[in-house]
């Protein structure tokens, strides 16, 4: 009995052994047969990972007082998963007239034919609100109620319509400042870039790295994802209060005007901050696809950096202060004007053509006369004279931190295009170019004591949570601090005893009037002239430096009829800014304090 | 004698079946443990697998909504908006005349925005899991038993 139940045992157990055993060996078989090794290569390569494009989002910009200027947007792209359509009809009439598309087009991607190897999916439309999916959501829904998985093909169906979100670039000030921010091309999504201003010039830092990693799908190898930081963010030294403000005085001086255009930068002359900088046109940021059909015949993007122009009188504060500055001259020297003066075989002439006897070097700066300033050039010899306006920076970039920066070589003594005649012509600012930031610069060394700030427009870094604070950097000192002071001093006079239309009340303020004219082919004497005006302000201690350019004015040629009050309008609105009280209040500020 | 006191101390064949059995099923057992163990652990590090996926992809979505309505308040903050809700609430620019400074001793004017701390300040981030409870066995006989009694004491004498 037990020898029999033995053996039934046994042999039902080698049978069950036996069975496991085959089955084992078939494993142990697939897993080694070149079938099976094929197959998981290829389950590795196609499924085990995905390459996943990370990018970062692109930092924001703000003003000085942190308020956005540039941020991103949640907006979505539309597309369909061609396997899934069931009805692309409905899906064409759904979205027809959304973002200007035609039914037809519509229709002629939602009707692709479902290709497992070339076509899965098929794009649609990008950039929609959210206000537009939430719509787009709520139809699908119903329709999917109504008509489940769209099997009914007489009932509509957006089965199929996938939207995938994503982040754009977006300019809440529209126009604003849009010379200055310069813009991100957002309708390229796989290669867009910074162009122009501060997109352009910071685009790296702004963009951050992009990064392509591997996404195991094997839960169990996920062990941690990669952290892609978002580009810095970055804000500047402009003050959109100010910036707006200085846009619109620009833009009713042009109407006012009729000129062609106008440009302003105001500046802190103590750290070389860009606290406005305003020209025109000015493109909707959030279109910036438009910028060539406003920017017609090679209209630079930013004229206060990009364009190059003679600049005329205001150019003689630099002369004057290089005269001063060497001695050449003093408040005491004297000068007979007689209306002409000659020099490398040409005339030079006052701007009225008239002489006005013998005058102070304050009565040249204050009737702004061509003839003595050609002759306090010659007296500072050429070798000094241009070694001045290369210390001033003239023929150089500034290197503000702004894309698209131009310059126009200064021609030395030395150079193939530099004739005797220039150094009496460039002493008034004639057969000189410079941009505006470029003499905005020069002549902030005359209001900060001689030393030059390098121009700004960044404030601070924003990166991986910490916020990085510039320095300002100083470029050159040019003239020495009595110098500085004594032209500041000038300058004041100058304005007062002209009754200046830039005189502004309770703010004592030092500046000079520039009309230069436009030469035609060479010719110079036409009636269209650059209209200008640099001044600073107060002139005990200096917080800011305003340049107006005004071209091709129409109701007047005259920098002092058309630039100055404009400087007036802009600096009467800024010292509120900047919470400047006037001279009155100022003392009577003091005079407390002294009593306490 | 002998034979039969051994005969007595046999034991019955179920008891000696249940042991063989018993001891049989012994392997088997720890196995189905291990099994359950490396199933129960496989299934929970899927999971978290899983879920730090889903979270990667919230992380995602959170950091894009808060994009979104940073961008959202700039527009709503914009200077023209701003304008037009001032101006909806009667505000006006104060004439020049109408301005009043006065002095605050101290006050040195507004300062500068900080969007973010500057270097050099603590951000305030501490670690989630105590040191200790990162520290392995080994590791802590080694720092306990070992280094105590390393060369580097000796030399100090």
């Amino acid at each position: 009995m037990n020898s029999r139940g033995f053996s039934r045992n046994t042999l039902i157990g080698l049978l069950l052994t036996g069975l496991s055993s085959l089955v084992i060996l078939q494993m142990v078989h697939i897993q080694n047969s070149s079938q099976h090794q094929e197959l998981s290569r290829w389950a590795d390569e196609e499924f085990s990972f995905a390459i996943e494009n990370y990018y970062p989002e692109r930092g924001n910009i703000y003003d000085r007082w942190g308020r956005l200027l540039a941020g991103s947007e949640d907006v979505y792209e539309v597309g369909v998963m061609l396997q899934y359509v069931a009805n692309p009809v409905s899906i064409a009439s759904t979205l027809q007239g959304v973002n200007d598309m035609e039914y037809e087009n519509i229709l002629a991607v939602a009707g692709k034919e479902y290709d497992p190897k070339k076509s899965i999916y098929a794009v649609i439309t990008d950039f929609l609100p959210s206000g537009v999916i939430d719509v787009l959501s709520e139809i699908k829904q119903d329709y999917e109620i109504e008509n489940p998985y769209g099997r009914n093909e007489k009932k509509p169906s957006l089965r199929g319509l996938i939207w995938i979100p994503h982040l754009k670039r977006s300019y809440p000030e529209n126009t604003l400042a849009s010379n200055v921010l310069g813009f991100y091309s957002f309708r390229d999504r796989q290669e867009g870039i910074g162009y122009y201003g501060v997109e352009e010039y910071y685009d790296n830092i702004l963009a951050g790295t992009p990064m392509e990693t591997y996404m195991p799908r094997n839960p169990y190898l996920l062990e941690g994802l990669p952290e892609v930081p978002a580009g810095a963010s970055l804000v500047l030294t402009i003050d959109r209060e100010i910036q707006a403000m200085v846009e619109k005085k620009l833009d009713e001086a042009v109407e006012e005007h009729e000129a062609e255009s106008a440009t302003a930068i105001v500046m802190d002359p103590r750290n070389g901050e860009i606290l406005a900088m305003a020209t025109m046109p000015r493109i909707n940021l959030n279109e910036y696809w438009k910028t060539q059909s406003q920017f017609k015949d090679n209209t630079p993007y930013n004229r206060a950096i990009s364009e190059t122009y003679e600049p005329g009188s205001v150019y003689k504060v630099l002369t004057m202060a290089a005269a001063f500055d060497s001695g050449t001259v003093d408040e005491e020297t004297k000068y007979y004007d007689s209306g002409r003066f000659e020099y490398g075989g040409s005339v030079i002439l006052n701007w009225n053509r008239r002489g006005n006897g013998e005058q102070t070097m304050q009565g040249c700066m204050q009737k702004s006369l061509n003839v003595c300033l050609a002759w306090v050039a010659t007296e500072l010899g050429k070798e000094d004279f241009y070694n001045y306006m290369q210390a001033f920076g003239i023929g150089k970039l500034t290197n503000i931190d702004l894309g698209g920066e131009e310059i126009w070589p200064l021609s030395i003594p030395g150079d193939s295009d530099w004739y005797p005649i220039q150094l009496a012509t460039n002493s008034f600012g004639q057969g000189v170019a410079v941009t505006p930031v470029q003499l905005a610069t020069a002549i902030s060394a005359v209001a900060n004591d001689g030393k030059m700030m390098k121009p700004h427009v960044l404030k601070a870094i924003i990166q991986n949570g910490q916020q990085y604070t510039t320095a300002p950097q100083v470029l050159s000192v040019p003239i020495k601090p009595e110098t500085a002071r004594k032209m500041t001093q000038m300058l004041v006079k100058s304005l007062k005893n002209e009754s200046s239309a830039a005189l502004v009340e309770g703010i004592s303020v030092a500046g000079k009037t520039g009309t230069a004219e436009i030469p035609v082919d060479g010719v110079y004497g036409t009636e269209e002239t650059n209209a200008s005006f640099v001044g600073w302000g107060p002139a005990e201690n200096p917080q800011f430096l305003v340049y107006v350019w005004i071209e091709r004015p129409k109701s007047s040629p005259w920098g002092s009829i058309v630039a100055a009050p404009l400087f007036r309008d802009i600096v009467q609105e800024l010292v509120h800014y900047l919470n400047i009280p006037d001279e009155t209040v100022q003392w009577q500020l003091m005079a407390k304090e002294g009593l306490e | 004698m002998a034979k039969k006191r051994k005969q007595a101390y046999k034991q019955t064949p179920w008891r000696r079946q249940l042991r063989s059995l018993g001891l049989s099923l012994i392997p088997v057992i720890a196995i189905a443990v291990v099994a359950s163990l490396h199933l129960i652990i496989s299934a929970r590090s899927a999971t978290a697998g899983l879920q730090i996926m889903e979270m990667h992809y919230d992380e995602e979505e959170i950091l894009r909504q808060i994009a979104n309505q940073r961008t959202e308040l700039g527009w709503i903050t914009s200077y023209r908006e701003m304008q037009k809700r001032a101006k909806k609430l009667g505000y006006a620019v104060i004439p020049p005349e109408e301005l009043y400074y006065i002095q605050i001793p101290g006050y040195k004017g507004k300062s500068s925005v900080l969007i973010a701390p500057p270097p050099g300040i603590d951000s305030g981030h501490t670690p989630l899991i105590n040191d200790f409870y990162q520290v392995s066995l080994f590791d802590w006989f080694s720092d306990t038993f070992l280094i105590t009694g390393s060369p580097s004491s000796g030399v100090q004498k």
